[in-house]
């Protein structure tokens, strides 16, 4: 039972410069977690952990924490107990030597009995601590541990943080624990208990910052309604928003109308770079206005708009020089400038990019069976699609990449369906982002993804836990999703080899001189190591994207098998889930699961084709009986995609069959060629499943009925 | 109350900074992109000693002229630089009164410290901070040194840089900078309109790119040589030197994406020598 005179509230508030509005809420999230994990370590019990935050003030408030540790005992063995007593069950001088050690009367000790016979042991209980005198120990360790993507030191103390730390406070109830940390200040609440503290500072601000979050975003909304305006929030913004202030407050302003023949994306683009401040559309078209989100109430609103507005015209007078520039000439012309642009130190430029992303997404076109018309204009694309980088827009605002090279080929002239391509081959930006929908942005798009991947990875570029700089993991991600999403059937494998080889060839210079043994140097793999590796990089994003299967370990049985064509592979992973409890599914496992055992028995020996001739006993020429009536049933089903008709006949064909087989006949027979035609024969019923739709015997422990 | 002119803020900071300690010091004769360059921050960032200084620094970007077109940049412009190293635990407090002592009413108004990390790749030099605005204008740079010619600082000094014509533009409600006035009526367009004009045609359209790619060579090579001769100042003049050359080049369109890591490499390694070269001293 928990004493409630012996709990109390806790909170910690670290008070700290400006933080970056996005670490604001990934360090919220690692001081709970550290939190619990300490609190557990160190046996403290405690309730609900919450915590709040703005960019100045992290916050841990724990309820009902226990004001001391749990007590604990430990169990001490001690000798064997017919070493530690005699025949009359007195204590030998073994017993009273071991009591002396621990500090306990003979009488203390207790026995019990262990898979090595009877021994002595005895129950001390550990020392409990106060938990005031734990947390000035943990705190210290926690605000020491949290990571942030940049840090800094700003005195001799010799910590580092995100940005200087102000003050730190923690309380216990109404105490006041003081630490050391670096030179931070140490503040105090006198008086104040850690819940009353807290409701202090609520009153002060928005402290938490999912309510914060609703509340900025109700208040958009409903002035966007006032105004008779979509309602729409760019979530990016919001979020960021929501790390930038306190106690938001709104602010409707208005710029000169002439600023709307900016395109779109662009002033969006400026809007939120340069002032953080959100667009309004009405009927989806961009209005004349935008809205800021203040900190705090009381301001000088009408100054303040003019400022917004002022400095927000300004800024597209800048936008607008860099477009009229850009658009002096067409965006064919700026393509040559991709050879002054390096796409990675060890790859070469943009412009051998843009020559491998030409051949690579013609020979998906032609993998595909892709029209002549849609095969230019990914041609075209593929050409185009980098351009942008060089002009001056997207140098200003690098998030418009793409954006802006739509715009571009549309002003001059190109197709709308190369310009639409262009735009598309840069989706998805992220998990969450739309994707291509023509095929020609998709096809570019995939190109695009695998010269990254196989280009990064060949460099030596890899990815280590969260880190992923190149973003190789939402190239292989995104690859995934489209390929999926617009139900492209491709070999995978065929595609990473064609992208490998455009790598080498590429550099095969035009005066014929073959560099391929520079080559060596730069792809810091030979090719076959280079493709395994990007191989099994895809399946282990594929089986990320791939739901949770039941049991867990089909998914792996799935991957285990069949070509490297990701339509399929999801196919087949949906469709075993599907009939993974039906009995025949359970049968075709255990065949699996069977033939896969004694094949693993037989490691070594060679197992090549059925010899009919060797069969001897009535029950082996059955199952060779079974396999001639079925295997090509069964393989005409897989080819056929019909997985669950597939995995029934095999059952059928099977199960009852092996399961008497393997009763009465020997596989392992002393006769070398009988031994070694049986385990081809189970071989042979193994790869007919197991090949092409899933390796069950991956699954755990099968039991039919 | 009569608005602040350009000279009056200037006036103020002085004021300000002086009575907290800072020299006030005059500006480097020579082009320099930005207060850093000079050498009351470049050299006296390094070392152990503290230092506290103040200065206006006229700075140039040659790739940021907009012939006068543009309400909001310019390719010369003033930076009131501050340095104060140690840094203190209230420099932020401090600050803030600084733009109280301008006139600005921050009750009225709004000061957000926005994520920026600043970095000066020719220098070598790197910090952590933020933008300040003031109503969604930039005013200042706020710089938590870390790095300065790559060398990781012993005492941490903080850096702050306004944005002088910013700040007036705030307080004289002038939303052109060519209409902020100067002094006495005579604005910052009657000043610097026509050498704004002038320069922004003289880098984008007439600056002898040969020239000055030769220039680049030569000034490389003569602060290699004093540096031989221990001639720290001289040296290092003669990296800002390489560093103007090479901002020309750059909004001449003279500098290809492929060469420019490679310049900015050259520049900042004769920086790094010379700090080499200064910090046993």
């Amino acid at each position: 039972m928990k004493d409630i005179r012996n709990i109390s509230d806790f909170l910690l508030e670290i008070n700290v410069e400006e933080l970056p509005a996005s670490y604001v809420r990934p360090a919220l999230d690692r001081l709970k977690n550290a939190f619990i994990e300490k609190l557990r370590a160190k046996h403290i019990g405690h309730g609900d952990i919450a915590v709040f935050g703005t960019a100045g003030t992290l916050i841990c408030f724990i309820k009902g924490m226990q004001m001391k540790q749990e007590e604990l005992s430990q169990e001490i063995s001690g000798p064997p107990k017919k070493i530690a007593f005699d025949e009359d069950n007195n204590p030998t001088p073994q017993a009273i030597g071991f009591a002396k050690n621990q500090g306990v009367e003979v009488k203390d000790l207790k026995t019990k009995s262990t898979p090595k016979g009877e021994y002595v042991f005895i129950v001390k209980k550990v020392k409990t601590r106060l938990t005031k005198e734990v947390i000035s120990e943990i705190v210290p360790e926690i605000i020491k541990s949290m990571n942030f993507p940049k840090t800094m030191k700003w005195d001799d103390s010799g910590i580092r943080f995100a940005r200087p730390i102000e003050a730190i406070m923690i309380l216990l109830g109404k105490e006041n624990i003081k630490v050391k940390i670096g030179n931070a200040p140490i503040k105090t609440a006198k008086g104040l208990s850690a819940g009353s503290y807290l409701k202090k500072l609520e009153k002060i601000c928005l402290l938490d910052q999912g309510r914060r979050k609703s509340e900025i975003e109700k208040m958009i909304n409903s002035a966007q309604k006032k105004l008779g305006l979509d309602e729409y929030i760019d979530k990016n913004l919001l979020e960021e928003t929501n790390f930038l202030v306190k106690s938001p407050v709104l602010m409707v302003g208005e710029f000169d109308q002439k600023f709307l023949q900016v395109p779109k994306d662009v002033l969006a683009a400026s809007m939120s770079k340069y002032q953080r401040i959100f667009t309004v559309s009405k009927n989806k078209e961009l209005v004349n206005k935008f809205i800021a989100v203040l900190d705090g109430k009381g301001r000088n609103l009408a100054k303040m708009r003019k400022v917004y507005g002022n400095i927000l015209e300004a800024r597209l007078k800048d936008s607008l020089f860099f477009y009229n520039d850009d658009v002096k000439k067409p965006l064919s012309e700026h393509t040559a400038k991709l050879k002054d642009l390096i796409f990675h130190k060890d790859l070469g430029s943009m412009f051998e990019k843009i020559q491998r992303l030409e051949a690579l997404s013609s020979f998906i076109c032609e993998r595909l069976g892709v029209g002549a018309a849609e095969k230019e204009d990914i041609k075209r694309a593929a050409y185009l699609c980098k351009s942008d980088l060089v002009t001056q827009m997207v140098g200003e605002f690098p998030s418009l990449q793409g954006v802006m090279g739509m715009e571009y080929s549309l002003k001059s002239g190109e197709k709308e369906s190369v310009a639409r391509a262009i735009k598309e081959h840069y989706l998805p930006k992220g998990l969450d982002d739309n994707l291509p929908e023509t095929t020609q942005g998709a096809i570019l798009a995939i190109s695009d993804r695998i010269d990254n991947v196989v280009g990064l990875l060949g460099a030596g570029i890899d990815v280590k836990g969260s880190f992923d700089p190149f973003g190789i993991r939402r190239n292989s991600l995104g690859l995934i999703q489209i390929i999926k999403h617009k139900g492209f059937r491709i070999d995978l494998i065929s595609l990473i080899d064609k992208a490998i080889e455009l790598y080498i060839s590429s550099d095969r210079r035009s005066d014929g001189y073959d560099r391929r043994s520079e080559l060596k140097g730069k792809f810091k793999l030979p090719p076959e190591k280079l493709k395994n590796k990007i191989i099994n990089y895809i399946k282990e994003r594929l089986e990320f994207l791939t739901p949770e299967t039941r049991p867990l370990e089909l998914k792996q049985a799935v991957f285990a098998s069949g070509s490297a064509d990701i339509v399929d592979t999801f196919a087949r992973v949906k469709a075993l889930s599907e009939i993974s409890s039906e009995k025949y599914f359970l049968k075709a496992a255990k065949v699996c699961e069977r033939t896969s055992n004694i094949l693993k028995g037989a490691r070594g020996e060679k197992t090549g084709m059925v010899d009919q001739g060797l069969l001897k006993e009535d029950l082996e020429k059955e199952v060779w009986k079974a396999y001639s009536a079925n295997s090509k049933r069964i393989k005409d089903l897989i080819d056929k995609e019909d997985y669950k008709e597939a995995t029934k006949a095999y059952a059928d064909a099977f199960f009852e069959v092996l399961h008497k087989f393997f009763d009465n006949v020997f596989v392992n027979a002393e006769d070398m060629l009988l031994r070694s035609n049986r385990l081809a024969m189970m071989q042979a019923i193994n790869k007919l499943y197991t090949n092409d739709v899933a390796d069950l015997a991956m699954l755990p422990q099968i039991a039919v009925e | 109350m009569k608005k602040l002119s350009f000279q009056d803020v200037i006036e103020k900071l002085n004021k300000f900074w002086s009575a907290r300690g800072c020299l006030i010091v005059e500006p480097l004769d020579t082009e320099v992109g930005a207060g850093t360059f000079h050498p009351a921050t470049f050299f006296k960032s390094l070392g152990k000693e503290p230092w506290r200084v103040a200065y206006v620094q006229p700075s140039r970007r040659p790739c940021d002229g907009r012939y006068a077109d543009n309400p909001l940049r310019l390719q010369h412009y003033y930076q009131y630089q501050v340095i104060i190293k140690p840094t203190v635990p209230d420099i932020r407090k401090i600050y803030i009164d600084s733009l109280k002592s301008l006139g600005i009413d921050l009750k009225a108004h709004e000061v957000r410290f926005v994520e920026d990390d600043w970095e000066s790749p020719t220098l070598g030099a790197s910090g952590l901070g933020w933008e300040v605005w003031l109503d969604s204008l930039e005013i200042t740079q706020f710089t938590y040194f870390q790095q300065v010619a790559g060398i990781e600082l012993g005492l941490v000094p903080c850096e702050i840089t306004y944005g002088l014509e910013r700040i007036c533009m705030f307080i004289q409600e002038k939303f052109n900078l060519f209409e902020l006035e100067w002094h006495n009526g005579v604005t910052y367009g009657d000043m610097h309109r026509q050498h704004e004009i002038e320069y922004s045609r003289y880098n984008f359209e007439e600056a002898d790119i040969e020239m000055y790619s030769r220039m680049f060579e030569s000034f490389e090579k003569e602060a290699n040589r004093l540096c031989d001769k221990g001639l720290v100042y001289p040296a290092y003049n003669f990296v800002l030197k390489t560093s103007h050359a090479f901002n020309v080049l750059d909004a001449r369109g003279a500098i290809s994406q492929n060469e420019r890591p490679r310049y900015i490499a050259r520049v900042r390694g004769l920086a790094k020598r010379c700090a080499d070269l200064y910090l046993p001293r």
